[in-house]
């Protein structure tokens, strides 16, 4: 019974639903925050992405006559399944719900079920504006995703374990993955981006282009929740690089680890953030063409080093 | 690989105003495209036949939200020719003043519009915050943000004392500043420079083929500017530079329209440190005898042409108004053939389009 | 240009017709010339004198007739003035020396009815899909 509960509290409560539900909001809020202030514009009050998930919540959820109705509402509930999954594995303090060897591994496939997801609900809606919406998201998925693996394993190569905990354990014994591979940690950074599809690649969303890319045809509750997975996607991306590469929660100073694990999370927001005011958005194919011929060669070259440091 | 059709408009984030294209796509280029306009013809030559000239001259500025003074500049110009009366150097010089505020806030406004198509946000933002100060003193003068009313037949019904000069020159010179950033940005950041050079060429050839006007025009290397080749209101007392580039691409018509408004500023300095004393208006009778006139002036986006017949009554027998925004459409599928499906934004947007001008 | 040099070339167009030209306000001068002249008047203004640039063409109702004015710029302002007969005014298209002219052409035609022989796409420009057929800008008798 006290399994039965705990196990209900860990979904439920920390670090399930309801703890990522409360900082998706809070991170939206800051990320629209200092945008605005970085912009000359002042940026929406503390409770405004609530009120926009409770608003599009209850409006009226219409799809085109040829959407598969049944997929498209199956949909963001994949998305926001997998997130929700992910964060079982990924220490938020010192303990993650459910570490085990390889777990970087699931959370890394878990985080790419919600592109495919993307992709889908725009294949499955039907319209002009989703299908080419789609195909971008796909081939920006390719761009990135590879790199970006690349990245995430150098860590894992050099600490010896495939387990986020135990990387985050061994940081704090050695020293921080960021510095010891920053080539690693900003190839794991843009491909983030990427895979969080935020300025300057929020390429499948370009709305002066094609309307909403995928999620043109979704309204109401599904474009709610297709907001709020990627809400807590952002959230789970920023827990994952802030354990692989910052050295998670663990410190040699004397303060809580919520607060440590807090403040190197936020700055990560923050940079992503400032990253994404600065540019212009690129064209999907200078994104392919950036990914395949300066970031793939990248993560190569930081893999090989890597394998050659362990090596040694 | 099949060929998609892509409705752009009538209603598109990527437009402002309704306009038709239907875009043939294969795979992320664009072959052709069908241009189909006329959403927002109100039959504005018709009415005009059915006004007195100085009700039309209400009816000229609501041609179009954005340059509605050089249309009732162009269009008092007419009718004052047709009447023979020599409008005062003072209320030249205020309507010349009126022009260029207007040029730069219609070019501060494109940018804005242009970096927001290309997924530049914060220059979007930057670019309207600083086109307030023009708004601003645009509203001081003569009551409105957009519609100003400040030309009557015979002059204009504004006028400024010394102190409120001292004011906007403060601000000009402040404006300047943040334009001079904005250059900066254009110049340097590689981002904006990867979505703009080499979208939307058009060659000079093109150019003269299609009688383009405007930053357009000059963008491609074709050097023509009435301000300066048929100086009217106070042009010809003014001193200043017609920008023009090679490129002919969006990158180069944004570099004309940033430097242009730069020149303006320098405009505006002359004109209100060289502001004549004098009245404002000159009687001008309701009815205007007999003749034709054929008034141009360059708008923020070109020449703007009116031809003007009268027949002795109080009453146009016709207006003929041709804006400089039809010139430029007429090169859109040309500019759009082979072009990649993400840049079909930026081509619109690099050739400012003013819909409402266009369909009158 | 030399716009009396260019008047001049224009008479000898059309050297048996009566061709008058004059002067008007804000610059122009108004060369008026019969219908079937026109087209070698724009060709002789585009490859001789190198003058290309259309400004617009008018189309009116004068009463009696159709006139068409064609305005030209060159660092000097001139008008083509011609005049087409109401019932089934047609003139030859010049989008085969000034491509330029094509928009201004259709619009001529669906306000006036003036049908441009040889245009390559003379749709309406302006009108609705579902116009009654009226042409605007010819007044009622």
């Amino acid at each position: 019974m006290r399994d039965l509960l705990s196990a209900l509290f860990t979904l439920l409560i920390f670090p399930g639903f309801g703890f990522l539900f409360v900082c998706a909001l809070v991170f939206q809020w800051i990320d629209r925050q200092v945008t605005a202030r970085l912009q000359g514009r002042i940026g929406p009050p503390w409770f405004q992405p609530l009120a926009d998930f409770v608003k599009l919540m209850a409006k009226e959820d219409v799809l085109p006559v040829n959407a598969h109705e049944r997929a498209c509402a199956a949909l963001p509930m994949v998305s926001l399944a997998a997130v929700l999954t992910t964060v079982l594995v990924i220490p938020i303090g010192r303990h993650a719900p459910n570490a085990f060897e390889g777990d970087l591994i699931v959370a890394l496939f878990l985080l790419s079920l919600p592109a495919l997801a993307y992709f889908l609900a725009g294949w499955l809606s039907v319209s002009v504006f989703s299908v080419v919406g789609g195909s971008r998201a796909l081939l920006q998925y390719f761009a990135y995703e590879v790199p970006f693996l690349m990245a995430l394993g150098g860590p894992a190569i050099l600490c010896g374990s495939w387990s986020i905990s135990r990387i985050a354990v061994q940081q704090s014994q050695t020293v921080w993955m960021m510095f010891v591979q920053p080539v690693g940690f900003l190839l794991a950074f843009v491909g983030l981006i990427g895979k969080l599809k935020r300025s300057p690649f929020d390429i499948p969303k370009a709305k002066s282009e094609i309307g909403a890319g995928p999620l043109t045809e979704f309204s109401g509750r599904k474009l709610a929740l297709w907001h709020l997975s990627l809400d807590m996607k952002t959230v789970v991306g920023i827990f994952l690089l802030v354990n692989v590469f910052l050295g998670g929660s663990f410190t040699e100073l004397a303060v809580p680890t919520a607060l440590i694990f807090g403040v190197k999370a936020l700055l990560t927001l923050l940079a992503f953030s400032v990253v994404g005011v600065l540019y212009a958005r690129l064209r999907i194919d200078q994104l392919v063409s950036l990914g395949w011929r300066v970031l793939a060669p990248l993560a190569l070259v930081q893999t090989l080093v890597v394998i050659w440091i362990g090596v040694q | 690989m099949t060929r998609v059709t892509i409705p752009i408009g009538p209603q598109h984030p990527a437009l402002k105003e309704p306009l038709s294209f239907l875009l043939t796509v294969e795979g992320e280029r664009v072959m052709e495209s069908a241009l189909r306009i006329g959403y927002v013809h109100r039959g504005l030559e018709h009415i005009f036949q059915n006004r007195s000239y100085v009700q039309n001259v209400h009816v000229v500025e609501r041609i179009c939200g954005i340059c509605s003074h050089i249309h009732t500049t162009a269009y008092c110009q007419g009718v004052e020719a047709l009447l023979e009366l020599e409008v005062p150097p003072r209320a030249l010089y205020l309507r010349t003043l009126l022009c260029e505020l207007e040029r730069i806030h219609s070019h501060l406004l494109w940018l804005g519009v242009l970096a927001e198509h290309i997924g530049f946000t914060t220059i979007f933002m930057y670019a309207w915050r600083d086109r307030e100060i023009v708004l601003d003193i645009m509203e001081e003068l003569s009551g409105g943000r957009v519609a100003h009313a400040v030309n009557v037949i015979g002059g204009v019904r504004i006028d400024l004392d010394q102190e409120h000069i001292h004011s906007i020159l403060a601000r000009l010179d402040e404006l300047e500043r943040q334009v001079e950033t904005f250059l900066g940005v254009i110049q340097h950041e590689r981002t904006l420079q990867a979505r703009t050079r080499g979208v939307g060429h058009l060659s000079a050839e093109q150019v003269r083929r299609y009688c383009v006007v405007g930053p357009v025009a000059r963008a491609s290397g074709v050097d023509v500017d009435m301000r300066r080749d048929a100086p009217y209101a106070a042009y010809a007392w003014l001193d200043f530079q017609v920008i023009t580039a090679e490129e002919g691409d969006v990158w180069a018509r944004t570099m004309v329209r940033v430097l242009e408004s730069i020149e303006s500023l320098h405009i505006c300095r002359q004109l209100l440190n060289e502001l004549p004393v004098g009245s404002l208006t000159v009687r001008a009778s309701r009815r205007v005898p007999p003749g034709e006139a054929v008034s141009r002036c360059e708008a923020p986006r070109g020449e703007l042409v009116y031809y003007i017949r009268s027949d002795g009554s109080d009453r146009p027998a016709r207006v003929k108004v041709r804006t400089p925004t039809l010139t430029t459409l007429i090169t859109l599928p040309d500019q759009l053939r082979g072009v990649n499906t993400a840049d079909v934004p930026t081509v619109l947007s690099g050739v400012d389009l003013c819909i409402a001008c266009a369909d009158r | 240009m030399d716009i009396n040099a260019v008047v001049a070339a224009l008479r000898q167009t059309c050297p048996d017709r009566g061709i008058e030209s004059r002067a008007v306000p804000i610059a122009d001068t108004f060369v008026a010339l019969p219908p079937d002249c026109v087209h070698a008047a724009v060709a002789l203004l585009v490859e001789h004198f190198d003058v290309y640039h259309l400004s617009t063409i008018t189309g009116q109702d004068t009463g009696g007739e159709i006139e068409l004015l064609y305005h030209f710029w060159d660092g000097d302002g001139l008008t083509l003035r011609t005049s087409l007969p109401r019932e089934s005014p047609h003139i030859a298209t010049l989008t085969d020396l000034i491509p330029g002219a094509a928009f201004y052409e259709r619009e001529v035609g669906e306000m006036l009815h003036v049908t441009f022989d040889g245009h390559p796409d003379p749709r309406a420009l302006l009108l609705p899909d579902d116009w009654d057929g009226e042409a605007p800008l010819i007044n009622e008798q």
